[in-house]
């Protein structure tokens, strides 16, 4: 039966740790029972590189070094791999044990959990269990989207994408070239900010409008990445949250709690209707409308106007 | 994959775990299994298949120096320790996880202050410990949106097992309703809700913070019965396969309401828009979304929902008499992507 992968990893990490000196490929072959039975040199030199790339992937800094032959020889120094000191109580301990729970997504979830169980390795103190310390709270941060990982990992390396993107209101998507900066999750959904190179700007995508894959493309990012990256602005202004001017409705008594939750003022009219002010932005229109026949609309007119509008679509229907 | 509850079976993760479990197990002699798996987060039956794992690697297959790790079952021993076990550094992705949580459960209002001050420090340390590993977890970021006096009186009832009264803003009927529940846990997922049974329906509910428009801690106990608890990976609120069904179909500016309802299917169209089949135990209060479509959408069936759209409309219209009509009017531009 096949060796294990894990086993052969785990193998080829401890010889790497082990070594004072630089192991060339062939020391490694023969000291590991997998690479001696990888058969040919080719498909033992692919596993090798493969493995090499997976326990970067974890966190082990291995060095290429070339001896005196020119022969490539590899080693994990102790110094370079050797976690810093940390020194957690047990709260601090429960703290991150609770935030360690968080990720609903397969790849952070394993590498939080590694990250914790590393510094239990070290010595954190493990005797109180994160749920108790915190009461009842479950945060969760869901990740529906297939290309968060491929993004994720492209704001990590800082490569340039490709990707199939349908904006909201068009009918199909259209190839989008972007040098991906960051990502953020707002109200359970996922969003990328980045440099589109198409369109030689900033953009903002969620990522439920992806379609298709995430491909990687070669080069470097050729727009500046700025420090701080907004992409929760940008998405409360599509979400109507950046408002700057003031509406004036009327409301049917009793009607329309979020209505008056967001009113800047509440008048009774005292004959079955409140008259209210509220924050007017981009979307207005379409709240409004669904409160039917208990709002409506007096200033401003456009506001009015597009209400309006909007009944008549569904009254003719 | 994304959205279940996630174990590490993957052969990187697992090698990840054995690495830090050796040096574990090297300030431990005799360790016991189930305390070990408990701080790795594992089952026994895993920690079990490590221990198979760990004596067929050493630093040298030939030189025979195998790790000798045994265990009875109960204990574990390790005979021949090593000082390649040492703790290993924090790598980018890892740093870049936990980091990333801790700053989002950090900014949950309601949260207690102690907690969240045992947070903040331990994410300062773990920063400081992770170095340069620690700079890509700036490439993530999460805000859990939840209100903070609510949360702070849910999260007390149910430490102090307590029954609570709720006025309960529906959005579907457009009213609020008093109700008494009793807290059993609190959930963020995106929006923050609390799980209760609700005495009013006696009968498992859950409710989102942000539409709770008043809150009283009551006297009386907080008796649930007792409940499994939901795996809440999927939606929090998931149609039966009994409820009536809706059919609507929307054009290409009306897409998004496949994106924020759960459906059972939806069609391309020819023009670019969906043909959304969804259900849901209230159609009438599907209303909202027929209005809130307008000319982007319609409801095809039942017809009674579409009727009482179109009747909610026209009533709307008479009040409005006498405003002129204007041509199609498109709001502000929209900066999507």
């Amino acid at each position: 039966m096949a060796i294990a992968k894990a086993e052969r990893l785990m193998n080829l990490a401890l010889c790497l740790l082990g070594t004072r000196r630089p192991l060339s490929k062939r020391e490694l072959r023969e000291s590991i029972e997998a690479y001696l039975e990888a058969g040919s040199d080719d498909s033992f030199s692919r596993m090798f590189e493969r493995d090499k790339d997976d326990l970067r992937e974890l966190g082990l800094v291995i060095e290429t070094v070339e001896n005196l032959d020119g022969e490539m020889g590899y080693l994990a120094r102790r110094d370079s791999n050797r976690l810093p000191p940390v020194t957690l109580d047990a709260e601090e301990a429960a703290a991150l044990g609770l935030a360690a729970k968080v990720w609903q997504q397969a790849r952070l979830a394993g590498a939080a959990s590694g990250a914790l169980q590393k510094l239990r390795a070290a010595g954190m103190p493990e005797d109180v269990d994160p749920y108790e310390a915190h009461g009842a709270l479950e945060p969760r941060i869901p990740v529906h989207e297939v290309a968060f990982e491929p993004l994720m990992l492209a704001c990590r390396d800082r490569r340039p994408v490709v990707f199939d993107y349908r904006k909201a209101t068009a009918a199909h998507p259209e190839p989008r070239h972007v040098e991906p900066w960051a990502l953020e999750c707002w109200r359970g959904h996922w969003y990328l900010a980045g440099w589109d190179r198409d369109r030689g700007a900033e953009r903002v995508f969620r990522l439920s409008r992806i379609t298709g894959k995430v491909r990687s493309r070669s080069g470097q990012f050729t727009a500046e990445v700025p420090d701080v990256v907004t992409v929760r602005e940008t998405v409360a202004s599509w979400a109507g949250e950046s408002a700057d001017r003031s509406a004036l409705i009327r409301l049917r008594s009793g009607s329309g709690y979020p209505l008056r939750a967001k009113a800047t003022a509440v008048r009774e009219l005292g004959d079955g209707w409140d008259e209210l002010e509220i924050p007017y932005g981009h979307g207005l229109d379409a709240w409004l409308v669904e409160f039917g026949p208990d709002v409506v609309v007096l200033e401003p007119a456009e506001l009015r106007a597009d209400v309006v509008d909007r009944l008549r679509a569904v009254a003719k229907g | 994959m994304a959205g279940k509850p996630v174990r590490p079976v993957n052969a990187i993760d697992q090698t990840r775990r054995m690495l830090s479990l050796v040096t574990y197990l090297k300030e431990r002699p005799g360790a016991r299994v189930e305390d070990v798996a408990r701080a790795f987060g594992i089952t026994e039956d895993e920690l079990v298949s490590d221990l198979d794992v760990l004596p067929m690697c050493g630093t040298s297959f030939r030189g025979g120096d195998l790790l000798d790790i045994d265990t009875d079952g109960e204990r574990i021993w390790w005979h021949n320790p090593d000082d390649v076990a040492e703790p290993l550094r924090i790598a980018a992705d890892e740093a870049t996880a936990l980091l990333v949580a801790a700053r989002a459960v950090s900014t949950l209002p309601g949260l207690r202050e102690s907690d969240r001050q045992a947070l903040l420090r331990a994410n300062a340390k773990l920063e400081a410990a992770a170095g340069e590993a620690a700079g890509a977890s700036s490439r993530l970021s999460v805000t859990f949106e939840s209100e903070g006096g609510v949360f702070a009186d849910v999260d007390r009832a149910i430490s102090e097992r307590r029954r609570l009264w709720i006025r309960y803003y529906s959005p579907a009927r457009d009213e609020l309703t008093e109700r008494e529940i009793d807290p059993i846990r609190l959930v963020s997922v995106g929006h923050t809700y609390v799980e209760a049974w609700c005495r009013r329906s006696e009968a498992r509910r859950t409710f989102r913070l942000d539409r709770v428009a008043e809150i009283r801690i009551l006297d009386e106990p907080s008796a649930p019965p007792e409940i499994e608890l939901r795996d809440l990976s999927e939606a929090l609120v998931q149609p039966a396969a009994e409820d009536p069904e809706v059919v609507v179909e929307v054009g290409p500016g009306g897409r998004w309401v496949a994106e924020y309802y759960p459906h059972d299917s939806a069609d391309e169209l020819p023009d670019g828009g969906l043909r959304i089949t969804l259900r849901t135990p209230d159609p009438a209060s599907l209303r909202r979304l027929a209005l809130r479509l307008g000319r982007d959408g319609r409801i095809v069936s039942p017809p009674e929902l579409a009727d009482s759209a179109r009747r909610a409309a026209r009533e709307a219209l008479a009040a409005y008499d006498g405003v002129e009509a204007q041509g199609p009017h498109g709001g502000p531009a929209v900066h999507d992507g």
